[in-house]
């Protein structure tokens, strides 16, 4: 069985579906890169395997357990204790504003999982000097930069020990000079080993980490590839189209 | 004007007048307190969508927002106990109309700062693996506090000159102790114009703090 399973998958907000029937595999030494075009349901996919969006039909399983389960009106269930398992970071910067970066990291650890004090305090620190944000625990999200915030909110999700990280689009909302730290961050990450699903705009950067690429069109996977045949080499012809699309937007 | 001002009296009056500032005080601290609870309480219920919920809340709200505070003491005084056949002190009856009073007020503060917090927020909060009640506890509630503070200050220092009402209802707080003393001395300027300097010395320090408090905030919350 595969690490993570997305089996016949059934999403709709309202009258509108976006996944009917949606399967997708990753294994667990995969960095698996979603890519398509605006709308197709990129951010829905993770949302669900997050947890948080309510899904109509099929399971979503990690490590062989299948812990969200989907149902007609909202009877979807769910396991919280797989959930915890997943850790996400987001488009907009989520860090609490009230919290310090410490804070902020400590919070979860010490509410959710009842780890003490000290042990989160010495844990964060480890984490932020391994990112070189050592000198910025004290600090307040509103003194940091954009891309420190997201660097920040990536150390956050990791004090939970996730089996699997979920990134949207997180340098979107970056300036350009900015961007690279974080996708720094990433690539560390990914090289110590971290199973990840990462959405993002950004070729060169998805043929960087990808180990697998995934083409995805109105709720369905088009191509499913190694970065080098996907980006080299795609077989479909939407994949092609839209590869040559925003390859000509990005100049 | 050929009045003779009296020193003697402003000397005799003060130790009662400060008698009846703590209870003043004593008055508003605990308005606070429920106000500042139950407000929260309130505007949690509110976001709630379940009609059953929303629907008494409102109501409550909107009694306190849109009658005289003069009114709703002098109900909770002569009606509450007939209504409900319970015969609590003056004071506690004050206190009760004052604490809703506040409550209401301030549930609508709180209510706006909610609104305010992105909702990202909850996301993430569950994406940490936070329930509902922790993200309530330690990501909306100090969000919502120090977003409606200027407001939540505000509108317990607008409670605690309200407060001056319960001397209507024979609560000997600092307007009681102030009118007693200038009718029995013959001596109202002397009287109430230190009655006026207390309301005003505790409230005008406060109304500085918001200011502070205002710039701080928005620095602290800015993204
Ligand atoms: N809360 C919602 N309610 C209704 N429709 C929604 C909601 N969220 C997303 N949608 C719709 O679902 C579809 C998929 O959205 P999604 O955000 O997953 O796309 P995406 O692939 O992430 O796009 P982008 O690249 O622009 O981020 C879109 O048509 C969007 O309008
Ligand atoms: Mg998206």
């Amino acid at each position: 069985m595969a690490f993570v399973e997305i089996n016949n998958l059934i999403k709709r907000y309202g009258s509108l579906t976006i996944f009917d029937g949606f399967d997708l595999t990753m294994s667990s030494t995969d960095r698996l890169v979603l890519i398509g075009p605006s709308g197709c349901g990129k951010s829905t996919l993770l949302r669900c395997m997050m947890g948080l969006e309510d899904i109509a039909g099929g399971t979503i399983s990690l490590g062989g357990d299948p812990y969200i389960t989907g149902a007609e009106r909202g009877k979807m269930t769910l396991d919280k204790t797989v959930q915890k398992e997943v850790g996400m970071v987001f488009q907009h910067y989520t860090l609490f504003p009230h919290l310090s970066v410490l804070g902020n990291l400590c919070l979860a650890p010490m509410r959710s999982r009842g780890m003490g004090k000290s042990d989160a305090q010495d844990k964060a620190m480890e984490l932020l000097k391994r990112f070189g944000l050592g000198d910025r625990a004290k600090f307040y999200p509103s003194q940091l930069s954009g891309g420190q915030k997201q660097r920040v909110a990536i150390a956050r999700a990791l004090m939970l020990d996730p089996k699997l990280m979920l990134f949207d689009e997180v340098t979107s909302a970056l300036d350009p000079e900015l961007v690279k730290e974080v996708e720094q961050t990433m690539m560390e990450l990914a090289e110590a080993g971290m199973p990840m699903m990462i959405v993002t705009h950004d070729m060169h950067f998805a043929r960087n980490i990808a180990t697998q690429v995934v083409f995805q069109e109105r709720g369905k996977v088009i191509e499913a590839a190694a970065p080098n045949d996907l980006f080299g080499n795609p077989k479909q012809d939407r994949t092609r189209d839209f590869l040559k699309n925003v390859l000509n937007i990005e100049g | 004007m050929n009045y003779d001002f009296s020193w003697f009296h402003v000397e005799r009056a003060f130790p009662t007048l400060l008698e009846g500032l703590w209870v003043t005080l004593e008055l508003t601290l605990w308005a606070n307190i429920i106000g500042l609870v139950l407000g929260f309480i309130v505007a949690i219920g509110m976001m709630s969508k379940i009609k059953v919920i929303t629907w008494p809340l409102t109501l409550y709200i909107e009694f306190f927002r849109c009658t005289p505070a003069l009114i709703q003491l002098v109900w909770f005084f002569f009606c509450v106990p007939i209504l409900f056949n319970v015969w609590w002190s003056a004071q506690f009856m004050g206190l009760l109309a004052l604490g809703l009073n506040l409550a209401a007020f301030n549930s609508e503060a709180y209510r706006a700062a909610i609104q305010a917090i992105p909702e990202s927020h909850t996301d993430a909060s569950t994406a940490l693996g936070l329930n509902g009640l922790q993200r309530i506890f330690f990501v909306i509630l100090p969000q919502a506090l120090l977003l409606a503070m200027p407001v939540l200050i505000t509108n317990g220092i607008g409670i605690f000159q309200q407060s001056a009402l319960v001397a209507l209802i024979s609560v000997e707080d600092l307007m009681y102790q102030g009118r007693y003393l200038s009718s029995q001395t013959f001596r109202p300027i002397e009287t109430l114009t230190l009655v006026a300097l207390m309301y005003f010395a505790v409230s005008f320090p406060v109304s500085l703090t918001v200011t502070y408090l205002e710039r701080r905030t928005k620095r602290l919350l800015a993204t």
